[in-house]
């Protein structure tokens, strides 16, 4: 027991020092700021006025704020649904004993790593573009006209425009995590089925479903927490000012932190703070609910 | 004994050190990128002032990006950073606790001499009655057009009322192009505008700022003005679609539309995909009647440069702003980034700036950015949705007032 | 010789069957390849045909000189070599440092366990934005922002410990799925816990540590806030900064065909070392006793 007790020690000591020196101060700092009002992030503390809860509340009676909790909730359960989904088929089929797995798995990775400006210019003016587009001429030539004339990126379609987007290029990175779950099984389990006579449906049921909890845990928490910091793609989908399909709480904590577009306007890193905290939280409950749904503990095999 | 000698060589080297050191060392925080012409002019000016006046410049090209996210930081933890520059307003307002008075260098150096007076003035206005920053690269922001369509359609004056400007679209239209197109990134601006030529940016900051969409009649008459451009055809069919630069580049630069409310930085922009020849017309939007503005007001600007007060180098770098500001870097700058001179000696613009010239010259009332229609940050994503559809073809004006005024409770 | 036929037959079956697999697969690859591939005609095409649906087409041509002039317009290599420092450095440092954490997190039930690992997941939600500015306020009153080599080490130092709560959260699934008999087993031998960590639960967990690997490689190689905001000089600044700067100056000159090329020129390095370093790892590894 108490060999146990120093390993956990030796092993955990570099990790928390790092981790005390890069983020317990900031947050902290942060979980403060956000009951005053605060210029700027960088603002001494002599400049800070303490406003209590006012931050969170005019946050709260923000109807731009709320839109922006509803955007990022839909892309959070809608896209992750979807890219889970994809993510862990595509996953399967790869480690079902295809050919070219490698060549298909690096392709199907390869928009992950590519720059977003690229990738949403791309989609923006190639895809989604109404005169020569992918998706205008494609439903033309299948005689769809009515879905050939969309407009993707008006104000009725943008939101789902964006979301597609950038589904499209998470798919590759969760795909990568559940294949490197799915590599770990040992290979007679399957073999062992086989001879059983387990379908494939079967054996994803009853062998890759089970012992694929624990990076179906890591992937839900590694989702959450890219959603919530949501911000490259809204600000390619919406240059100079945001709009109420593609602004999420991080494009709102810039504009409170940076200030808007081209116009000089008001700032209050303190109410930015607030965001911050609240999508902290988020992020925080989401991990408690995965942890409770997906328990580990009766994993051993 | 050999203490004291020893005090004394190094107060008599460091002294000789102090007398000797004519040479400053400027740090230039600079919002160009290496890779754009404005950027490698200024490189070019640097090297020239380095080799007359043998001072060092460490310049670090930033970007917008970087300067709106960095310098404050880097200003607040007491980084050296003598000199930088952004867009006016934003350099004297959001760090304005940070410039230095230049009053006292620009008079020493008779500064004003050759300096455009208009934006001299307004960053006097802009930082509350004393000069603290230095314009450069002017700009306005105003309907561009293509000269060509226009003349293939007949028109052979600009317009100046709003009769007139649906006179000009209906022969555009009639010639087979769109007359006027936009993108996200500045349809909100035409908003602005409209509104602040009929009362004012103090009127329309008081109705983004205070909700009276539905109170003030002017909101009503703004939205009518667009929905019958809307109906009649005369707003590309993709505006309510558009993302930054698909119009701009895609109907614009392409000559399959006319106009296009932007800033002068346009035919930069867009100068790849049009070629030399193309001819870039200007005009200021149009007059409304009963409107508190009229076409000598709207958005013009500049680059400013700023020195940071804490500088211990100021007169080095305020001579270093002379260079790049005044003759032949600024006639340089103008000429590679297709900019407007900021010397008035400088009088040869780019030619393809020739029809900013004479609308810049009559602009005596100063917009802020969109004449103000966005400076209310819980608003702007809200009325912008709410515009597009309204230039879609998807509200009518009423429905788009209602909607306003229902967001702004 | 009979059994062999059989096999051989079971094959062609297994193959048959994994045709549903395969048709999904090679259309999602198709269309990725035609996505990617207009990014990458884009970037040898001209702005102008870009915006009139021209790219794939090349009417004019193939335009190389847009690679010549992207290259050229920025210290490219030194960028390169900066990324690829703090990127491997701080890639194999954040391993040794994340994965103790991570197992002894996933094996031990003590205090201060749940707390840790929640405010490590706390930490990844916070904005970075909340992060690095109050960190740049601390660090360049510790005058370390005036030399360079105090530069590069901090960076790597920061790297580390903003990627640590991740990386530990990630590797933590990795060593709970690990079944404990391998630890009795080595217990039984003699073992002690710490070197049964070291050199049978960490080799075992490989798959995961490749994958975070890749994962920090290349959110190391694209990050962008901290080094802008850090790294002010063009010596010590990674490629994320210095080469949006150039897609920046692209987009701002209106050149978007030069745009696209300096993406392919920032997206090569990472692809291919994605490519080296999940093939010849993971190959390295599957000849050993990970199946035992």
């Amino acid at each position: 027991m108490k060999k146990n007790r120093t390993m956990v020690v030796v092993f955990l000591a570099p990790a928390l020092i790092f981790f005390c020196a890069v983020f317990v101060y900031p947050i902290l700092r942060t979980l403060v700021m956000s009951a005053f009002h605060v210029e700027n992030v960088t603002s001494s503390l002599n400049q800070w006025r303490y406003v209590g809860f006012d931050n969170y509340q005019e946050l709260m009676g923000t109807s731009l704020f709320r839109i922006s909790m509803w955007n990022l909730v839909r892309i959070w359960a809608v896209g992750g649904v979807a890219v889970m989904a994809l993510a862990l088929l595509l996953a399967v089929i790869l480690n079902s004993g295809i050919r070219f797995k490698k060549f298909f798995r690096a392709v199907i990775y390869m928009p992950n790593i590519i720059s977003a400006v690229a990738l949403a210019t791309m989609w923006l003016q190639y895809v989604y573009n109404p005169r020569f587009g992918l998706l205008t001429t494609f439903f033309n030539s299948i005689g769809l006209t009515s879905l050939a004339s969309v407009q993707w990126t008006d104000t009725v379609h943008k939101f789902w425009a964006l979301l597609g987007a950038y589904c499209f290029g998470m798919v590759g990175y969760h795909m990568l995590i559940f294949s490197s779950g799915i590599e770990k099984i040992p290979a007679e389990y399957y073999e062992a089925s086989t001879i059983d006579g387990a379908g494939q449906l079967g054996q994803f049921l009853h062998i890759t479903c089970p012992l694929l909890k624990g990076v179906t845990k890591t992937n839900i928490t590694m989702w959450s927490i890219t959603s919530v910091g949501f911000f490259v793609w809204s600000q390619l989908f919406s240059t100079v000012t945001a709009d109420t399909q593609t602004i999420t709480p991080m494009v709102y904590l810039y504009t409170l932190v940076f200030g808007a577009g081209n116009t000089v306007t008001e700032r209050n890193a303190g109410m930015g703070a607030a965001v911050g905290v609240v999508l902290c939280l988020c992020v925080v409950a989401v991990f408690l609910i995965v942890n409770w749904a997906i328990k580990d503990d009766d994993l051993e095999f | 004994m050999k203490k004291a000698i020893s005090l004394v060589v190094l107060l008599a080297l460091s002294l000789s050190l102090a007398v000797g050191a004519a040479a400053d060392h400027i740090v230039y925080w600079s919002m160009w990128e290496s890779t754009e012409a404005q950027g490698q002019v200024i490189q070019k000016a640097i090297d020239q002032f380095v080799a007359d006046t043998g001072h060092t410049v460490d310049v670090q090209f930033k970007g917008r990006t970087g300067q709106r996210e960095g310098l404050q930081p880097a200003l607040d933890a007491g980084t050296v950073i003598d000199l930088f520059d952004e867009d006016i307003d934003r350099v004297n307002t959001t760090w304005i606790a940070y410039l230095a008075d230049l009053e006292e260098l620009a008079a020493a150096k008779d500064y004003e001499a050759t300096a455009n007076a208009g934006l001299i003035a307004a960053c006097r206005e802009v930082a509350g009655g004393t000069l603290k920053s230095v314009p450069y690269q002017p700009n306005v922001f105003n309907f561009f057009y293509n000269q060509s369509i226009f003349d293939q359609a007949g028109i052979t004056q600009v317009p100046t009322t709003w009769p007139e400007l649906l006179d000009a679209c209906e022969k555009i239209k009639n010639a087979g192009y769109i007359p006027i197109t936009c993108d996200d990134a500045y349809i909100m601006c035409m908003l602005g505008y409209h509104l602040a030529r009929l009362v004012g940016e103090e009127g329309v900051r008081d109705i983004v700022m205070n909700g009276n969409w539905a109170e003030n009649p002017a909101v009503l008459q703004a939205a009518q003005a667009y929905e019958e451009l809307a109906s009649k055809g005369y707003l590309s069919p993709t505006i309510g679609s558009s993302v930054w630069p698909m119009n701009q580049n895609g109907e614009l630069a392409l000559g399959i539309a006319a106009m296009y409310l932007n800033g002068s930085w346009l035919p930069n922009e867009v100068k790849e995909m049009t070629g030399p020849d193309f001819v870039w017309g200007c005009f200021s939007y149009p007059a409304l009647e009963g409107g508190v503005t009229g076409t000598e007001a709207a958005n013009y600007g500049a680059q400013v440069f700023a020195i940071n007060d804490k500088s211990e180098v100021k007169e080095a770098a305020f001579d270093l702003i002379c260079y790049i500001t005044k003759g032949q870097f600024d006639a340089m700058m103008a000429e590679e980034s297709v900019g407007i001179p900021a010397d008035t000696t400088n009088t040869q613009w780019p030619a393809m700036l020739a029809g900013v010239q004479p609308v810049l010259e009559s602009l005596t009332t100063r917009y802020s950015w969109a004449a103000g229609i966005e400076s209310n940050v819980n608003m702007t994503p809200i009325i912008k949705e709410n515009f597009q559809k309204l230039c879609g073809g998807q509200l009518t004006a009423q429905e788009f007032v209602d909607a306003m005024e229902a967001a702004s409770n | 010789m009979s059994s062999q036929h059989h096999r051989a037959h079971v094959n062609w079956k297994k193959e048959a069957r994994l045709i549903p697999g395969y048709l999904l697969i090679i259309l999602w690859v198709a269309f990725t390849v035609v996505l990617l591939g207009w990014v990458f005609a884009a970037s040898l095409s001209t702005t102008k045909d870009i915006f009139m649906g021209n790219a794939l087409k090349f009417p004019t041509g193939l335009h190389f000189e847009n690679y010549a002039k992207a290259w050229s317009s920025q210290n490219v290599s030194t960028f390169f070599l900066n990324s690829l420092g703090y990127a491997s450095i701080s890639t194999v440092l954040l391993i040794l440092v994340a994965a103790p954490a991570a197992y002894v997190l996933s094996r031990f039930k003590f205090f201060m366990n749940r707390p840790i690992q929640s405010s490590f997941v706390a930490a990844m939600g916070v904005p970075m934005v909340m992060i690095i500015l109050p960190l740049f306020g601390v660090v360049s009153q510790m005058q370390l922002l005036k030399q360079d080599w105090t530069v590069r080490v901090l960076m790597v130092f920061l790297y580390i410990g903003i990627n640590v709560p991740y990386t530990t959260i990630f590797l933590l699934s990795f060593f709970t799925n690990l079944s404990r008999s391998y630890e009795e087993a080595a217990a039984i031998d003699g073992c002690p816990p710490m070197s049964t960590f070291w050199k049978i639960m960490l080799p075992l967990a490989q798959p995961g540590v490749i994958t975070v690997s890749i994962f920090n490689f290349i959110n190391i190689w694209n990050e962008y806030f901290m080094s802008l905001i850090f790294a002010s000089s063009d010596r010590v600044r990674p490629v994320a900064v210095g080469l949006y700067g150039m897609i920046n100056a692209m987009k701002y000159t209106g050149d978007w065909a030069g745009m696209f090329a300096s993406v392919i020129i920032v997206f090569l390095p990472t692809f291919i070392l994605f490519i080296f370093l999940s093939e010849r790892i993971i190959k390295g590894v599957t000849g050993g006793g990970v199946k035992g």
